[in-house]
C-alpha cells in the first residue's frame, strides 16, 4: 500500500508519445466536424459503414502490398493471428465491398469516419492517431464519379466553415506516361519517379541529365512544379507532345475540368500536372485539398481501379479522405470560422435533503428544452438559492425558478406537456 | 504574396544571405540577425533558425520555404520538397581512419566501428558498399572517437580537410556530397505557387550567374 502511494506521488502519469488528449471545446469541435462531414456525405446518398479498428495483416498486404504495412502498429492477437491497427480505411471498405456487398447494386456509395493509427517516428507536430472521414464510390468508371468526389469533399469542408480551400487536381498517369513517351529506359524512369515520390526535384533534374528524354517531355518535367494552372494549361502542355498516352490524359483532364465547373468549383480548382501521389495505387484523376496557412493538405483522393481486383472481381473505384484533425487545426487557427452558438446553460440547485426533487426538476427541464439547453444538476446541497442557478428546490419542497434575477415559485403542478405522474413521488 | 523564409544559422548563414541579396529576394546580411531572429524585408519574413531545425519549420508550415544543407536533409524525416541546388556551402561526407591504421592503408577489417553524426547517411553508405559497420551516433567532436578508442573510424563532413589532418585522420572513401538546398512546404508549393516559383526562379538565376562568373 505504502509503496503504491509513493509511486503515485512521483511524476505525473505518462501519455504515449504522438497521441493527443482532446479537451472540452477542442474535442467537441473535433466531434462536430466529423459529424458534419458525415451528414454531408449521407445527404449526397452515401451509406455509412463502420469497419474494425484492426485488420489481419494479410488483408492489408493483399490490398496495398508489403509497403502498405510499413509504419503500422502490428501485433499478434490471442489466437496467434498477425493483425494491424488500420492506418487508413479504404482497404477495409474495399474488403467489405468485395465480400458482404458483392451483390449490392452499383454504383455503390459508401462513407465512413473513424480513427486511424500510424506507428511513425516521434516527431513534434505529427500525430500517430488521427481521425479520418471519407467516401468511396464503387462501380463507376466515368469521370462523373471522380467529379462527384471532388465536389463532395469541397462541400463537406464548406459545411464546417472551411471556405478558403484550394483543390489541386492532377492525374496519376500523367508523369509516368510522360516518362514512357520521353523514351527513357526503365531504370532512368524508375529513378525519376522515385525522386518525384521523394519530392526531390534536384534529383529529378539530375536523373534526367544525360538521358534520352525528348525536348518537349524534358521541358515539361523540368518545369515541375510549375505545371499548375487553369484549363489553358492543358493546351500549353499538349503542344509538342506527340505520344498518345500523355495526350489521352490531357484530354481526359479537359473533360474532367468541365464537370468540375458544372459542380460550381470555379476559382477553387487548379490543375496540377506535377501532382506527386502514390502511382502504384492511383490510376486516374487525383486531387488534394489545401487551406490557407496550414502546412499540410486537409485531405485528398483519387481513382484506384486496381485495388478491388486484389479482393475479388476487378471493379472501378474512386474516393477521398478528409483529415478531420487537420481540419480542426485549420478551424482553430483561422478566424474564418463562426464560433458555435453557446447554448443556454441551466443549473438546478437544491436544499439539503431535496436532491431527488432536483433530479426530477432537471429531467423535466431537459425534456422540455428539446436539447437546446445544457442542464446541470448540483451534486451538493445549498442552504439558499445560489446566484446563477436557474432552479432551486427549497427545504419545504417548493420549486423556485430564477427569472431575470428574481426567485419566484414555480407554478404548481407539472410543467406544460408533462404527464401528471412524472412528478409524483 | 509574401513568403516566410527560414535561414540557417551557422556555416551556411553568410552564403544564404549573400545569395538572397544577389537574387534580389531580400536585402539581408548576417548582422541583420544579430539583435533579432525574425527580420521583415518589405515583401518577405526571414527567420534565422538552427540549421537542423530548417526542415522542421518548413514541414510544419511555420516557414513556406527554407535553406537547408543537404547533410541536414539526409538525417531528417521531415516531408519537404527539395526544389533547387543552391550550389554554395559545399562539403563532403567522408570515411576517415587514423594515420597508419589498416583501414587507412586500404585494408577493410571484417567488422568496423564507426562514429558519426550522420547515422542515416552512414547506414546508406555502408549498405551500398556492402560493409558491416557498427555505428555510434555522436553529437559532435567525432574526430576524437578514434583517438580515444571509441571507434575505428569516423564518417563525417569535411569542407577543407583541415580538421581531419589536425587529428591525424586520413580519408578512406567519400560517401556523399552536400550543398545548400531550397526546400519548400508541400502546401505552400500549391497555395503560394506564384510567389514560390518566382523565388525559385530568382535564386536559380543567381546560382547560374555565379556558376558562369566563377568559370
Amino acid at each position: 500500500m505504502e509503496d503504491a502511494a509513493l509511486a503515485g506521488a512521483g511524476a505525473p502519469p505518462g501519455r504515449a508519445g504522438g497521441f493527443t488528449d482532446w479537451l472540452p471545446g477542442a474535442a467537441e469541435l473535433r466531434r462536430s466536424t466529423a459529424e458534419t462531414f458525415l451528414e454531408c456525405f449521407l445527404a449526397w446518398g452515401y451509406g455509412l459503414v463502420a469497419t474494425p479498428l484492426l485488420e489481419p495483416l494479410e488483408t492489408i498486404a493483399r490490398g496495398v502490398g508489403e509497403a502498405g504495412q510499413q509504419g503500422l502498429f502490428r501485433f499478434m492477437d490471442a489466437d496467434g493471428a498477425l493483425v494491424a491497427l488500420v492506418g487508413e480505411r479504404t482497404v477495409s471498405v474495399a474488403r467489405v465491398v468485395a465480400t458482404q456487398l458483392r451483390e449490392a447494386d452499383r454504383p455503390l456509395r459508401l462513407a465512413y469516419a473513424g480513427p486511424v493509427l500510424r506507428n511513425q517516428a516521434l516527431l513534434g507536430g505529427r500525430r500517430r492517431e488521427t481521425q479520418q472521414a471519407g467516401c468511396e464510390l464503387i462501380g463507376s468508371a466515368g469521370l462523373g464519379a471522380d467529379a462527384e468526389c471532388v465536389a463532395l469533399a469541397a462541400a463537406a469542408l464548406r459545411g464546417v466553415g472551411l471556405t478558403a480551400v484550394q483543390i489541386d487536381v492532377g492525374h496519376a498517369d500523367f508523369l509516368p506516361g510522360l516518362l514512357e513517351s520521353a523514351g527513357l529506359a526503365t531504370p532512368d524512369r524508375t529513378a525519376v519517379l522515385d525522386a518525384l515520390r521523394r519530392r526531390n526535384l534536384v534529383a529529378v533534374e539530375a536523373a534526367l541529365e544525360g538521358t534520352a528524354a525528348g525536348a518537349a517531355e524534358r521541358d515539361l518535367l523540368l518545369r515541375f512544379p510549375g505545371l499548375r494552372g487553369g484549363h489553358d494549361l492543358l493546351d500549353a502542355a499538349a503542344a509538342g507532345l506527340r505520344a498518345e498516352r500523355p495526350r489521352r490524359v490531357l484530354s481526359e483532364l479537359s473533360r474532367f475540368w468541365d464537370l468540375l465547373m458544372a459542380h460550381g468549383l470555379d476559382g477553387i480548382v487548379h490543375l496540377d500536372l506535377g501532382a506527386v501521389r502514390d502511382w502504384d495505387y492511383y490510376t486516374g484523376p487525383i486531387f488534394e485539398l489545401f487551406s490557407g496557412d496550414l502546412g499540410f493538405p486537409l485531405g485528398g483522393g483519387g481513382r484506384y481501379d486496381g485495388l478491388l481486383g486484389h479482393f475479388g472481381p476487378p471493379e472501378p473505384a474512386t474516393g477521398f479522405v478528409l483529415q478531420v484533425d487537420r481540419c480542426v487545426d485549420a478551424l482553430r487557427r483561422g478566424a474564418t470560422v463562426a464560433a458555435p452558438a453557446a447554448g443556454r446553460r441551466l443549473r438546478v440547485a437544491h436544499a439539503p435533503g431535496r436532491e431527488a426533487d432536483a433530479i426530477r426538476v432537471a429531467a423535466t427541464l431537459r425534456s422540455g428544452s428539446g436539447g437546446d439547453a445544457v442542464v446541470v444538476c448540483d451534486l451538493e446541497a445549498c442552504p439558499a438559492p445560489p446566484p446563477g442557478a436557474a432552479a432551486y428546490v427549497s427545504a419545504d419542497g417548493t420549486q423556485l425558478r430564477c427569472e431575470e434575477g428574481r426567485w419566484i415559485a414555480a407554478a404548481a403542478g407539472p410543467p406544460p406537456g408533462m404527464a401528471p405522474d412524472t412528478l409524483r413521488r | 504574396m509574401s513568403l516566410r523564409i527560414a535561414v540557417p544559422g551557422g556555416v551556411l548563414l553568410d552564403g544564404a544571405c549573400a545569395l538572397l541579396t544577389r537574387a534580389g529576394v531580400a536585402q539581408v546580411r548576417p548582422e541583420s540577425f544579430a539583435s533579432q531572429l525574425l527580420v521583415e524585408d518589405g515583401r518577405n519574413h526571414l527567420i534565422k533558425v538552427r540549421p537542423t531545425d530548417v526542415p522542421v519549420y518548413v514541414e510544419l508550415g511555420a516557414a513556406d520555404v527554407g535553406i537547408a544543407g543537404k547533410d541536414v536533409l539526409w538525417e531528417s524525416s521531415r516531408v519537404v520538397y527539395e526544389v533547387l541546388d543552391l550550389g554554395f556551402g559545399g562539403c563532403r561526407l567522408v570515411l576517415a581512419a587514423p594515420e597508419g591504421s589498416g583501414l587507412a592503408g586500404g585494408e577493410w577489417p571484417a567488422s568496423l566501428r564507426v562514429a558519426t553524426r550522420y547515422p542515416r547517411a552512414a547506414r546508406r553508405f555502408f549498405d551500398r558498399i556492402k560493409v558491416t559497420a557498427e555505428l555510434i551516433k555522436l553529437h559532435g567532436s567525432v574526430e576524437l572517437a578514434p583517438l580515444t578508442g571509441l571507434a575505428d573510424a569516423v564518417l563525417d563532413i569535411t569542407a577543407t580537410g583541415n580538421t581531419l589532418r589536425a587529428n591525424h585522420l586520413v580519408e578512406v572513401a567519400e560517401a556523399e556530397r552536400s550543398t545548400a538546398r531550397l526546400v519548400v512546404n508541400q502546401a505552400s508549393l500549391k497555395t503560394r505557387a506564384t510567389a514560390v516559383e518566382a523565388l525559385a526562379a530568382a535564386l536559380r538565376r543567381a546560382v547560374q550567374g555565379e556558376a558562369v562568373a566563377s568559370r
